[in-house]
């Protein structure tokens, strides 16, 4: 990393990524980007872009694992982050389980069998429709029993002595009777008759599936209006007649039960009932309300926020036109659920329930998208909302102004007082060649300058960024890409507007506190140094043992890229707050006065003098603990010190927490940054990283038992009792108590297992006391 | 590896082919169960699915109107019902999907039958399994064995339910079994026959390190679902009985009329699903925190909406305020249910005692504590007979056992003969004589450290104590440690050849573990937790059921073993006559 770098070119400040300008203040950085690079080339934007999506991905991760939310704090014991194992929820997204279809040679089957089928319906349609074919009224009947005969060639009367279907012999009396459409022989009891507007139904419902087969001669039209001729004129002559039914077509059983089979086919295709035409309706308006109710959402947010990207009135039309679909789809399916209701004979209790259960998931589809509609501005409203906005943007400014100059005076002012506390003679002997090597490892100039932009306030940022997005996108006419931008611009300055809020008010408090703060951290930090010493002392004796030691150790390590840029950025901010001091900066050869001040002004101009009693402590704070960092720059510069590193994390510890506790401005950068540290908590001002940690077991993974740490187990022992945080303060004296009569235990257990020979428990159990002891003393420490 | 996933899948994708319109979904008795553990009815009303049926119901109005979509098991019934079915077809057009393997000729009797041509669609998609969690299945079969053996009708039907999950999961595995049980090794070699029969269909990308099928035996660990549970899903079944997530409070005192039966499930319940492995005290102050926030979002009855603001943030609420609502009351009766029934029947101190039989070995303490709560009035006669079960199969072989003084005292309590018979016959099922691994000593050196330290924090929750034996055999698993002489593979020289490899390093990541005879709710958390707790494994839990105490007694009993209760009145008898 450091061959990409040449340290003596690294330049700090408020850089422009993109032309590497020095700008003087952030403030200046910003409207230069939006001024000069708003138009260009949006390649470095979306790396800018993908870098903050990286960090927040990052960060995001941290924070889950910090879970503070109250409804997960109880999975937190199974967190899979901690463990490494993946809770079954969380498994990885699968495919499709194991198919096997039988379609195809279902469809075989079926066609052998069906083709035989549709082959005798098609037959009987066919005949039929020849035996219709002519005017039966005006033909004699000799004709057309010829014709009639000449369709099906009939049976003899002679092969068949008994009726095939009723088994009566055949006499004068029970005479013979020819179906006419198969030609099969049956009694007058079993004869069926085909009337003709019956045969005319199957004949001209089947005249398109049929045309292959119909003989083109036979003009289907032609065949309709000899047959309603035909009805009109027989019908009085037919009830004269019993025997000759000329407008009737005798036939067997068989065929007619096929033919009867066919008609009700046709009668369900095309019959619709009302139920599916509402149905149909119903669906289309849903459809309509997916289609446009986001589009209003969208357009009533960007409106309730006081923007002016949308017009008013014609997110009214939307509004309206959206409602409407509700109201018919709430009649609609009103309408579905009393459909047949006062019918005579009532309704099968399945249509009932079809009827309810449309109803119903209508019922939930408006309840759950129509509440979601949120209400307009009146004119009136959305002209105060539109002025407010302009306010708040505008004092939003002035704000900021304040802030950097307000920092400037204070860097200067408090520069001198730093000098004045950094005498301590160590650190002098570790003053030169450190810095610049320190600077040149691990980050590019470029990268860092982004990121400098970035971690400065991701929010402004990103907010001139979505406006310069959104003013391309408006030109290239991509107006769905305007929506999604509007949307994304609007949250960010609404959380920007907040920090904001929270920073006034946080500077003012922290005002008053600073002198008192300034003298007790003092005196605390030298008590925690001391402590610290003997906890790395610890650390590194425990190390290969324990696993929950391991995951201290580990976790530093993995945050050791993330926490780098941060002090490289301090180094850049502390030139763009005050131009004097960046001169002198990097003169200094000093390794702690280059490093730790910049660490802590990297905050917001406007805090720095709040970071000052930090910035004094924790520079005394790295005095007597021989900042690893620096002793490992010297001794070895290439070593990255595995043992030494881990060690050195928790002294790195503190100014980070001290940055976060000072810094609402920068609350989404601090986060990104340092959020990760498992010694830090955002809720008390910069104790040990160590007491915090016992302070608050819950944080921390509960998984392997941490043999130092008996009270982290101990919210279960009954299941009834309802565990009150252990995280009070005031409770450390009984838990003090508790480690001295663990520490009694395990001594008599010790014993017990040395009587008995089994020596590698006494080891576990001797490094259990250890851990035991040394918690004590670090609580006695603590309370202290 | 998720099974409610897997057969979710399924049926999306069933429903999303048979494209838009009104849909009626034609089930049988054992799908409904099926489909109705991963989607709720609102979920699948979404789908334009309006209709449930069941396959044989005749009461079936024809609905031209309708799609219907066919999720059916292919046995020989429903084959003849959908034949029926397809003859005069009710609906217009019929999707069918069979959740296993159908035979050949079902297929060509039911193509035989679609005379109109109604059928768009035959497949098998098979979601044969009850998915209870992401990491548990079940088959719900109550009674798998008739003494040691199969019932040949259950047999087929874990076979059928097992390459089920093979199937829906993508895994083609290797399969270990545990020796000591006949059953297991049938169902391993049943298993195998499909996987060779059905070699097309079990043909999935190779991973690197094969899948493994686990098959265990209920008899080598009785001890487990004999305890009392206080995590919240296995202490709901123990106390309340959970059927396919639904649990029956009808005979709760004084229980409202919509809250008779109510449904837990973890995939549309989100305070279940964070809270289902937490125990009871947990719970406890999970649900005062889920009464406040319902608190806060619910309008004060004083408070009135007065403005129209006011009004407008309540109607913004309600769909969540209502859905809440719904799981407060729901959770908070559960809840009070559960504590009312354990100072009812004093569980705490009967799991005390029942934890201290099942994990520590001081006898005499341990008999003195049985008999003090067998005098307890308050102890009811089932965690009584309970407690004797529990003291029968650890010191079953203890030179100074005294089963026989403790029976008397049941009898003198006034337990019923049912359950005084049951003891025995929990013995007979369970005890040392079937047991191919050792359940209550612990085996080697690190296990006994292990449990000494574990008595040193002393700050362990003495209610929970217990680890199934299950935790042991699938760490070792994972570890690759598990013997092959109790644990052997199943299969042809060719597979243990493609394995001797890498035979060394074989350590199984994706495993499926199936326990003949029924899981317990304490053993999927105990894989949960594995899940959780071990990188690059994915355990997946199933049995031929869940069982809670209950139901386990009814399966010791259905197994028919009490036959044999004579033989081990003698033993006790012998036992008592050498005292």
């Amino acid at each position: 990393m450091a061959s990409l770098d040449d340290p003596g070119e690294v330049r700090e400040g408020f850089l422009c990524p993109l032309c590497l300008k020095d700008l003087q203040s952030f403030y200046q950085l910003q409207s230069h980007y939006e001024e000069e690079h708003s138009g260009e080339d949006r390649d470095v934007k979306g790396q800018i872009k993908s870098l903050v999506q990286k960090a927040r991905k990052a960060k995001n991760r941290l924070l889950k694992r910090e879970g503070d939310d109250r409804a997960e704090s109880g999975t937190q014991g199974y967190e899979s982050f901690s463990y490494g194992g993946v809770d079954p929820y969380m498994w990885e997204p699968q495919e499709l389980g194991a198919v096997r279809s039988h379609l195809s040679d279902f469809k075989k089957h079926r066609a052998a069998r069906i083709d035989h089928y549709v082959v005798e319906v098609n037959k009987l349609i066919i005949r039929l429709e020849k035996l219709t074919a002519f005017d039966r009224t005006n033909t004699e009947s000799a004709k057309i029993r010829a014709i009639e005969k000449s369709v099906v060639p009939w049976v003899n009367d002679q092969d068949v002595p008994f009726c095939p279907d009723c088994g009566n012999k055949f006499s004068i009396r029970n005479r013979r009777h020819h179906c006419r459409l198969c030609g099969s022989i049956m009694c007058k009891k079993c004869m069926e008759l085909i009337s003709l507007p019956l045969a005319n139904k199957l004949t001209s419902a089947s005249k398109d599936s049929l045309s292959t087969h119909t003989s083109p001669s036979q003009s289907p039209n032609s065949v309709h209006g000899s047959r309603r001729a035909s009805i009109s004129s027989v019908s009085s002559v037919s009830s004269v007649l019993d025997e000759k039914d000329d407008d009737r077509i005798r036939c067997c059983t068989h065929c007619k039960d096929t033919l009867l089979k066919r008609e009700q086919q046709i009668d369900e295709k095309e019959h619709t009932p009302d139920i599916v035409k509402l149905y149909e309706k119903l669906r289309l308006c849903m459809e309509k309300v997916d289609q446009k109710a986001p589009e209003y959402i969208r357009m009533a947010a960007s409106l309730n926020a006081g923007e002016t990207t949308y017009n008013l009135e014609h997110a009214n039309d939307l509004r309206v036109e959206v409602q409407k679909v509700y109201e018919l789809i709430d009649a609609l399916s009103k309408k579905i659920l009393t459909l047949d209701l006062k019918q005579d004979p009532p309704p099968h209790p399945n249509t009932l329930r079809l009827q309810r259960m449309i109803r119903y998931s209508a019922t939930l589809f408006v309840q759950e998208k129509l509440l979601g509609l949120m209400s307009l501005p009146t004119k009136e409203q959305f002209e105060e909302l539109k002025k407010k906005r302009k306010q708040e943007v505008e004092r939003k400014k002035i704000l900021e102004r304040r802030a950097a100059l307000e920092s400037q005076r204070r860097l200067e002012e408090r520069h001198s007082d730093l000098v004045s506390h950094a005498t301590n003679g160590e650190v002098v002997s570790l003053r030169g060649g450190p810095a610049p090597l320190r600077k040149a490892e691990g980050w590019l100039p470029l990268s860092g300058g982004q990121g400098q932009i970035e971690d400065s306030d991701p929010l402004l940022q990103q907010i001139h960024n979505i406006t310069s997005f959104i003013r391309q996108a408006k030109a290239a006419g991509r107006m769905d890409e305007v929506r999604t931008l509007q949307e994304n611009l609007r949250q960010l300055q609404d959380e920007y507007d907040q920090q904001q809020t929270e920073k006034a008010i946080e500077l003012s408090r922290r005002q008053a506190e600073e002198e008192d703060l300034q003298r007790e951290q003092l005196q605390m930090l030298r008590e925690r140094e001391r402590e610290r010493e003997r906890e790395q002392f610890q650390a590194a004796s425990l190390h290969t043992r324990t696993r929950s030691l391991d995951f201290r150790e580990i976790r530093p390590f993995q945050l050791e890229p993330g926490r780098e840029p941060r002090d490289h950025l301090a180094h850049a901010l502390d030139l763009g707050c005050s131009p004097a001091q960046s001169s002198a900066a990097p003169k200094t050869p000093s390794p702690s006065s280059a490093l730790e001040p910049i660490r802590v002004w990297s905050g917001p101009p406007a805090l720095d003098q709040e970071f000052f009693p930090q910035s004094t402590t924790s520079q005394h704070n790295e005095v007597p603990s021989l900042n690893p960092f620096d002793e490992e720059d010297l001794s070895s510069p290439a070593a990255e010190g595995t043992a030494s590193r881990p060690a050195a994390e928790p002294s790195l510890g503190p100014p980070a927490c001290v940055l976060k506790e000072y810094n609402p401005f920068e609350e989404e950068e601090e986060e990104e940054a340092v959020a990760g540290n498992p010694f830090t908590s955002p809720d008390s001002p910069a104790p040990s990283p160590f007491d915090e940690e016992d302070g608050h077991p819950h944080q921390r993974p509960s998984g392997p038992p941490v043999p130092g740490n008996p009270f982290e187990e101990a919210p279960c022992t009954n299941p009834f009792e309802v565990d009150s945080e252990s995280g009070q303060e005031g409770e450390e004296p009984i838990e003090e108590e508790l480690l001295l009569q663990q520490i009694d235990n395990i001594k008599a257990y010790i014993f017990d297992a040395k009587q008995c020979g089994r020596l590698d428990e006494v080891e576990v159990l001797t490094e259990n006391l250890r851990e035991l002891k040394h918690t004590l003393a670090k609580q006695k420490g603590g309370a202290d | 590896m998720n099974v409610v996933f897997a057969v979710k899948q399924y049926i999306s994708k069933m429903i999303e082919d048979s494209g838009p319109g009104m849909k009626v979904l034609l089930m049988d008795k054992e799908t409904t169960g099926i489909v109705s553990m991963v989607y709720t009815q609102s979920e699948i009303l979404q789908k334009e699915v309006y209709l449930f049926e069941r396959i044989d119901s005749q009461n079936r109005e024809i609905m031209k109107h309708l799609k219907a979509i066919c999720f059916l098991r292919p046995t020989k019934e429903n084959v003849d019902y959908l034949i029926q079915e397809l003859r005069r077809p009710k609906y217009s057009i019929y999707f069918i999907y069979f959740s296993n393997v159908i035979s050949k000729s079902d297929v060509k009797s039911l193509a035989e039958a679609d005379e109109q041509e109604v059928v768009a669609e035959v497949q098998e998609f098979y979601g044969d399994y009850i998915a209870v969690n992401p990491h548990l299945f079940s088959l719900n079969i109550l009674g798998c064995c008739q003494g040691r053996n199969w019932d040949p009708v259950q047999l087929s039907r874990a076979t059928q339910g097992l390459t089920a999950l093979l199937l829906s999961l993508k895994k083609c595995p290797m399969i270990r079994y545990q020796l000591s049980s006949e059953t297991a090794k049938r169902l391993a070699e049943c298993v195998k026959q499909v996987i060779t029969k059905e070699y097309e269909l079990f043909e999935f990308r190779r991973t690197e390190v094969p899948p493994l099928l686990l098959i265990l035996d209920r008899c080598d660990d009785a001890i487990t679902p004999l305890l009392n549970q206080w995590t919240y899903q296995a202490m709901v079944h123990e106390l309340l009985g959970i059927n396919n997530n639904r649990i029956d409070l009808s005979r709760v005192p004084g229980i409202s009329k919509d809250l008779r039966e109510v449904v837990l499930s973890a995939e549309n319940d989100e305070f279940y699903a964070n809270n289902m492995y937490l125990n009871f005290a947990e719970i406890g102050s999970n649900i005062k925190n889920l009464m406040e926030d319902f608190q806060k979002k619910k309008p004060k009855e004083q408070q009135k909406l007065e403005s129209i603001a006011d009004m407008k943030a309540f109607v913004e609420n309600y769909p969540q305020f209502k859905k809440m609502s719904g799981t407060v009351s729901k959770h908070v009766t559960v809840v009070g249910e559960l504590s009312r029934l354990v100072s009812e029947r004093n569980l705490l101190e009967v799991s005390e005692v029942e934890q201290e039989l099942a994990c520590q070995n001081d006898h005499s303490s341990a008999l003195q504590n049985v008999k003090r709560l067998l005098q307890n009035p308050k102890v009811t006669e089932f965690d009584a007979a309970r407690l004797v079960m529990l003291y029968a199969l650890h010191y079953e072989r203890h030179s100074s056992n005294s089963l026989p003084g403790l029976m008397m005292d049941l009898r003198n309590k006034g337990v019923s003969e049912k359950y005084r018979k049951l003891v025995s016959t929990v013995v007979e099922y369970g005890g040392k004589r079937v047991r191919g691994s050792d359940l209550f000593s612990p085996k080697d050196a690190v296990a006994i450290t292990k449990q000494f330290l574990k008595g040193l924090k002393g700050v362990e929750n003495v209610y929970t104590q217990h680890q199934p034996f299950l935790y042991e055999t699938l760490d070792h698993l994972i570890k690759g440690k598990l013997k092959e002489n109790l644990y052997p593979y199943l299969g042809p020289s060719t597979l243990r050849d493609s394995r001797c490899s890498y035979d060394l390093y074989y350590l199984p990541q994706d495993i499926i573990v199936f326990i003949i005879g029924g899981a317990t709710y304490e053993e999927a958390l105990t894989v949960y937790n594995l899940n959780r707790t071990t990188p690059g494994v994915r355990i997946v839990l199933g049995g031929t059921t869940v069982h809670n105490t209950k139901s386990f007694l009814e399966e010791v009993l259905a197994s028919g073993l009490h036959s044999r209760s004579k033989e081990s009145s003698q033993v006790t008898s012998r036992l008592a006559s050498r005292r």
